[in-house]
């Protein structure tokens, strides 16, 4: 019944232009000017990826290490610009790409929930609606007036986490960052996956742990070396995935 | 350009909350807290008085109000340029993983320069109470150059902040600048002290229009003349639309290249 789709990608390209000088100051680049050589490779990082996700879905995305995943969640929260394709999203999108973004040390638990609100785009009034559930998840009701750097790393990120999933996205995309957290904390953001799956919300999840992958995901898309190379049932793609990095450590091995 | 400003308008509580808390950090743990940042160009200002008043012995009417309402115009300048200018590459972490537009940090960056002017200002306030001058009627006009200040600044840091990405030495070269630049504008001393040939090259700087202007306006209650002030227009909208289009150009390239 739910087969609206809410994220569609199409033929989606990325080239990185990787320096091997790369003037970092003016007078190099004034003084290089001067060279004949310009010593600049083309790393394309996603060769016409496409896929589509369905509202109220969790896909999972594996690769090994350089495999794009992460440029590719970049590419859909905005922060980068594909040079082709096209990527068409429906609903809020908020990034999890790491622990707290724009999080300061010296600013209290509120005034940074506040401000990372306003990063997210939502006016003070709303994220000051919101400040009492996302400090409620997180369990820290006694520290709102406690400047961060204070903070235990058990306590950061949960605060990270509630303030990213408290804020309502509809789609969320969440980036390998979870491994930090303890077992309960991450029994607990599972729990609250579920839950926000069940309100019709989409996740995108990034992972290096299969299990969890298995374990959680409707949908899994493997990457390698920036293509597709299957998409489908997370068992079936994650066994494949295993099967297949077993292969080619042996192969590298002789 | 009208639908970027009005997106930058609804952003509108993020670059006042960047900048207040830039403020609130500046301050952060003093005994004094915030009463520190308004006690701070009090001392300063005070102190650069009683040094160059001893040391210059200029002839100029009410000299220390003179000098204290340059040396804050300048002061405005080159804090917001510097901060406006290592405003990108500070941010970098919030870029690289938040989608946002990037003007914000170099807009928040100029509001904290010109807050802080306007606390100075509070301060220079004390001072017309000290010397027991009033301002002339003229000091109405004052507010619109303070504007016309605050553009020019979000021009020129809109430029530096992309060419900081790329060149990461910018930031000397400007320090270098603005040392100059100091000597050359007409803050401790009068543009008039100068002979006519050498007084048109200074006055292509438009940060002496308006320090100039600014004494006029505050202290001897005349205005400006029409040519200066269509100068320091066309050369603060061309700067700011420079800085636009500079901006938007490399815009989206900005998060990979930080």
């Amino acid at each position: 019944m739910n087969n609206e789709i809410v994220l569609e990608i199409k033929n989606v390209s990325k080239v990185f232009k990787i320096h091997h000088e790369k003037n970092n100051t003016f007078f190099e680049f004034i003084t290089s000017s001067f060279k004949r050589s310009k010593k600049t490779e083309q790393l394309g990082v996603l060769k016409d990826v496409s896929f589509s996700v369905e509202k109220g879905k969790m896909l999972g995305i594996i690769g090994s290490n350089g495999s794009g995943k992460t440029t590719l969640l970049k590419i859909i929260a905005k922060i980068l610009v594909p040079d082709s394709g096209q990527v068409s999203i429906t609903g809020k999108v908020i990034p999890f790409l790491e622990l707290g973004t724009g999080f300061n040390g010296e600013l209290t638990a509120r005034d940074n929930v506040i401000l990372y609100g306003l990063f997210l785009g939502f006016s003070k009034k709303e994220i000051s609606n919101k400040l009492e559930k996302i400090i409620k998840f997180a369990e820290l009701e006694n520290f709102v007036d406690t400047k961060l750097k204070n903070f235990s790393t058990g306590m950061y990120a949960r605060l990270a986490f509630s303030t990213a999933i408290e804020v309502d996205p509809d789609i969320l995309l969440v980036d390998e960052v979870l491994s930090v957290g303890d077992e309960s904390f991450q029994q607990k953001s599972f729990k609250k996956f579920s839950e926000f799956q069940a309100k019709g919300k989409t996740i995108i999840f990034v992972s290096h742990n299969l299990a969890q992958v298995k374990e959680l995901c409707d949908e899994v898309m493997w990457i390698d070396n920036g293509h597709v190379k299957s998409f489908g049932d997370p068992t079936k793609i994650v066994d494949e995935f295993i099967e297949f990095s077993t292969k080619t450590n042996t192969s590298n091995e002789v | 350009m009208t639908s970027i400003l009005t997106e930058i308008w609804q952003k509108r509580s993020l670059v006042f909350a960047l900048a207040l808390n830039d403020i609130k950090l500046r301050y952060k743990n003093s005994f004094l807290g915030f009463f520190w940042s308004f006690l701070e160009p009090l001392l300063i200002l005070t102190v650069l008085l009683f040094v160059f008043t001893h040391v210059m012995k200029s002839t100029i009417e009410s000299y220390p109000l003179y000098l204290l309402l340059g040396l804050i115009i300048w002061y405005m300048f080159t804090r917001s340029t510097t901060m406006g200018l290592s405003s990108l590459t500070d941010n970098a972490h919030i870029i690289q993983k938040i989608h946002l537009r990037k003007e914000i940090f170099v807009l928040s960056s100029c509001l904290t320069g010109f807050i802080m002017m306007l606390i100075e200002f509070s301060a220079f306030g004390i001072f017309l109470v000290a010397f027991s001058f009033v301002p002339p009627s003229t000091i109405f006009l004052f507010p619109l150059l303070l504007i016309e200040l605050f553009v020019l600044s979000v021009g020129i840091s809109l430029v530096l902040s992309i060419a900081n990405v790329y060149f990461r030495d910018i930031k000397f070269i400007w320090q270098v600048i603005l040392q100059a630049g100091f000597f050359l504008t007409p803050i401790i001393y009068s543009l008039d002290m100068f002979p006519s040939d050498i007084k048109v090259i200074l006055e292509l700087n438009p940060i002496s229009h308006l320090i100039t202007t600014s004494h006029n306006l505050v202290l001897y209650g005349s205005l400006p003349s029409i040519n200066s002030v269509l100068y320091v227009m066309i050369i603060t909208g061309s700067i700011f639309l420079l800085g636009y289009m500079v901006f938007r150009k490399k815009e989206s390239k900005i998060g990979e290249e930080l």
